[in-house]
């Protein structure tokens, strides 16, 4: 149902195992063999930071708040599970997403308004016919089923704030951490709230030590064994060595103590850390040109 | 492969036989329908029309309402709540379709005022009310403010099911990161529009929907709207305008409420226009207000309900569940779930039917089912505004809706 995350369509209907998301997106491009290798793509993880990128460029433009530029990340990310990203445009599409997402998160743009933006910030891609976007909004609800409403792990957060005594900062920084999950497949992989408390988990290890980034990943795994730990009664954990704060081993054992299911928090803590390594490879040029040549060569942009 | 170019993959033709028209609404039509490949029972589609744009219709841009509903409809699923098969986007148009409902608690209440007066059963009102609030629990346990509750928006099917319709106004509550009062500015039919509205709150919690049932069984008791006020119209800044007939009309009854009663009314936007609303004072040789009390009594007089009687009577029980209902002050109106635990319904250990025409002789008519217009293909539309400003921007039927 619409706020109980477990009866939610999103949990029913798009909510998948790596494997499934694996052969649905290998299935997409099987579909048309000779187009896939006509135009091969980077890596998927690369193109999403590229998307995301410019539909931050259109959201600041229009002062768009966060939960509608995360809902319409997770439009974008559902509508390419549907459809081939070589028989798209994906400057409309992203376009369409963000002018669908300010309506369902209740801070509705005028259609003339979005697509003046976007076409000053992409002119060669966007028509002026706001038809078009309408149009294109049509697609996008059509191969989402309708299912519009999402669930952020912005609402866990505020939720875990309070109860778990956060610190402003951690609360910071595991805000930016929600925002840069959706440039990975963690909205098509885990609930909300297994990314909410991934993403607090994070900001409280990497802030840790110097070695930040190392302190995480030793925290992913610790956070693994020590659901063994506690399931077996070990009150031991909080004391753990690689992770010396006490907050982070109360956290922990609240958490087991919980239904959350912990290799989800891990899995999904590895899947940001690794996000960032992607990022250091990440190089605008290269997408740019890759989009736009397919979109061209196809007359996807008329 | 040329552009990129929308295209349906189902077609409501060839999955639905539209039998007939059954209603315009603000936002498009409704058809009646049965299925093609043996789907069990009728259907009610709903399309909505984009809005027109010289002679060719064009996309110009769902409208926020209609999003709001097929949002919001196919996440619900619930015995008193509408239910949705699917949706079809065709042809510029989107169709809803939903299980059809042969009546609506606005149908009903005609039906017994012709040709004479005749009350509703106290028991069918009984189970139409349980319903109501059970579907009412399930949306604001849901977080899910339906904002427009009415009679024309309740559905009653056949088997006396009652299902809550119309979720074009619905939204949801929760959204702590922002504040509720933006998009819309007015809302929920002025008859059944709640005081702290009228008052100009712009917070509005599920108490509004309860202040609507309140008023729908004061008006199945009666057979008449309870505060039937007059909507003061938007002047042409566009400014809302203080609806001080529908205040009257709810002051002459429930009296003027008081600080003591309501501490939050000082604080209302309207609280000074509230001042002005004329009423009968006790002392200046009138009566006062007529009171919630024997507003009741004469009511039920009037209807001839009374124990014993062939339509019995919702009793004193019946009175105190409807001064919970019809409290001003939002935070001590009566809850969902507090009202399905009134005794009104819990009394003497009986189970409410769950088909609110159980032991009842009367038939209701169908749903009238016009053959008019049963293309649903049609391009013209009556009734609908003739430019196109998507998003809310509209003004619905002046007396009805009123959008930012
Ligand atoms: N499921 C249904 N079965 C039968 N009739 C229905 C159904 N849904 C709607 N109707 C009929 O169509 C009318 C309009 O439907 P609805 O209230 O959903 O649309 P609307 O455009 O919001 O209309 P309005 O502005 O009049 O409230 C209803 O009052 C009812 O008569
Ligand atoms: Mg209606």
């Amino acid at each position: 149902m619409a706020a109980n995350y477990w009866a939610s369509t999103q949990r029913l209907h798009w909510q998948f195992s790596r494997t499934e998301l694996q052969d649905i997106l290998q299935h997409l491009e099987n579909e048309d063999p000779a187009l896939t290798q006509q135009y091969p793509l980077l890596d998927r993880r690369l193109l999403s930071i590229f998307y995301n990128q410019q539909l931050v460029k259109l959201a600041k433009r229009m002062s768009i708040r966060q939960q509608a530029l995360g809902t319409a990340q997770v439009y974008i990310r559902r509508f390419y599970t549907k459809v081939d990203v070589r028989n798209t445009n994906p400057y409309l599409i992203l376009t369409t997403a963000l002018y669908l997402a300010c309506k369902m998160e209740e801070s509705p743009q005028h259609i003339r308004v979005v697509v003046e933006h976007a076409r000053s910030l992409w002119p060669d891609f966007i028509p002026s016919d706001v038809s078009r976007l309408g149009e294109c909004e049509f697609y996008l609800i059509s191969e989402m089923n309708s299912q519009l409403i999402i669930h952020h792990p912005y609402r866990t957060l505020q939720e875990l704030q309070g109860r778990l005594d956060l610190v402003q900062d951690d609360v910071l920084v595991a805000w930016s951490i929600i925002n840069d999950h959706y440039l990975t497949d963690l909205p098509l992989l885990f609930a909300p709230h297994v990314i909410a408390i991934a993403a607090i988990f994070l900001a409280m290890t990497l802030k840790q030590s110097s070695g930040g980034q190392q302190a995480a990943v030793n925290a992913a795994a610790y956070l693994t064994d020590s659901r063994q730990a506690i399931r077996e009664g070990s009150s031991t954990v909080a004391s753990n060595d690689n992770v010396p704060e006490k907050r982070i081993g109360s956290f922990v054992k609240w958490l087991a103590e919980g239904e959350v299911d912990l290799q989800a928090v891990a899995d999904s803590m590895q899947e940001i850390i690794s996000l960032y390594d992607v990022w250091d490879r990440y190089g605008e040029k290269t997408c740019k040109d890759q989009i736009s040549h397919v979109v061209k060569a196809r007359g996807l942009d008329k | 492969m040329p552009s990129m170019v929308y295209k349906n993959k189902v077609r409501v033709r060839d999955k639905y036989r539209i039998v007939g028209f059954i209603s315009s609404g603000t936002y498009g039509r409704v058809y009646k329908a049965v299925g093609w490949n043996g789907q069990t029972g009728d259907f009610a589609i709903k399309k909505f029309k984009p809005d027109k744009e010289g002679e060719v219709i064009q996309y110009t841009g769902i409208s926020q309402s209609a999003c709001r509903e097929m949002a919001l409809c196919s996440e619900l699923s619930h015995p008193n709540v509408i239910n949705l098969v699917e949706i079809i986007l065709e042809d510029k148009c989107i169709f809803m379709v939903f299980e059809y409902a042969e009546h609506d608690l606005l149908q009903i209440i005609q039906h017994h005022t012709q040709p004479a007066r005749h009350p509703i059963p106290a028991s069918a009102i009984k189970s139409m009310l349980f319903q109501l609030l059970n579907g009412l629990l399930y949306l604001h346990r849901n977080w899910v403010l339906h904002r427009d509750l009415k009679p024309a928006n309740i559905m009653v099917t056949s088997k006396g099911e009652v299902r809550i319709g119309d979720l074009g106004l619905a939204r949801l509550f929760y959204k702590p990161l922002h504040s509720l009062f933006s998009g819309d500015k007015v809302v929920v039919t002025i008859w059944y529009r709640a005081p702290e509205l009228l008052l100009g709150s712009k917070h509005y919690t599920p108490a509004v929907d309860l202040w609507a049932v309140g008023c729908i069984f004061a008006e199945l008791l009666s057979l008449r709207p309870i505060f039937k006020g007059e909507e003061a119209k938007m002047d042409s800044k566009k400014t809302v305008p203080f609806q001080r007939n529908q205040v009257q009309k709810i002051v002459e009854v429930l009296g003027m409420p008081t600080k003591e009663k309501w501490p939050g009314l000082v604080h209302q936007p309207e609280f000074a226009q509230l001042q002005t609303v004329p009423y009968p004072r006790r002392d200046s040789g009138s009566a006062g207000p007529l009171g919630l009390d024997t507003w009741y009594w004469n009511t039920l007089r009037s209807a001839n309900y009374q124990e014993g009687q062939p339509s019995g009577s919702p009793g004193q029980q019946g009175l105190d569940l409807l001064t919970s209902l019809l409290d001003y002050d939002p935070t001590k109106r009566m809850t969902a779930e507090e009202a399905l635990h009134h005794p009104y319904f819990t009394a003497n250990g009986e189970k409410v039917s769950a088909n609110c025409f159980e032991g009842m002789t009367t038939q209701y008519p169908h749903r009238r089912v016009s053959q008019e217009d049963n293309d649903i293909r049609t391009a013209s539309l009556p009734g609908t505004k003739k430019n196109g400003l998507p998003d809310d921007t509209l003004i619905g039927r002046p007396t009805k809706r009123l959008k930012e």
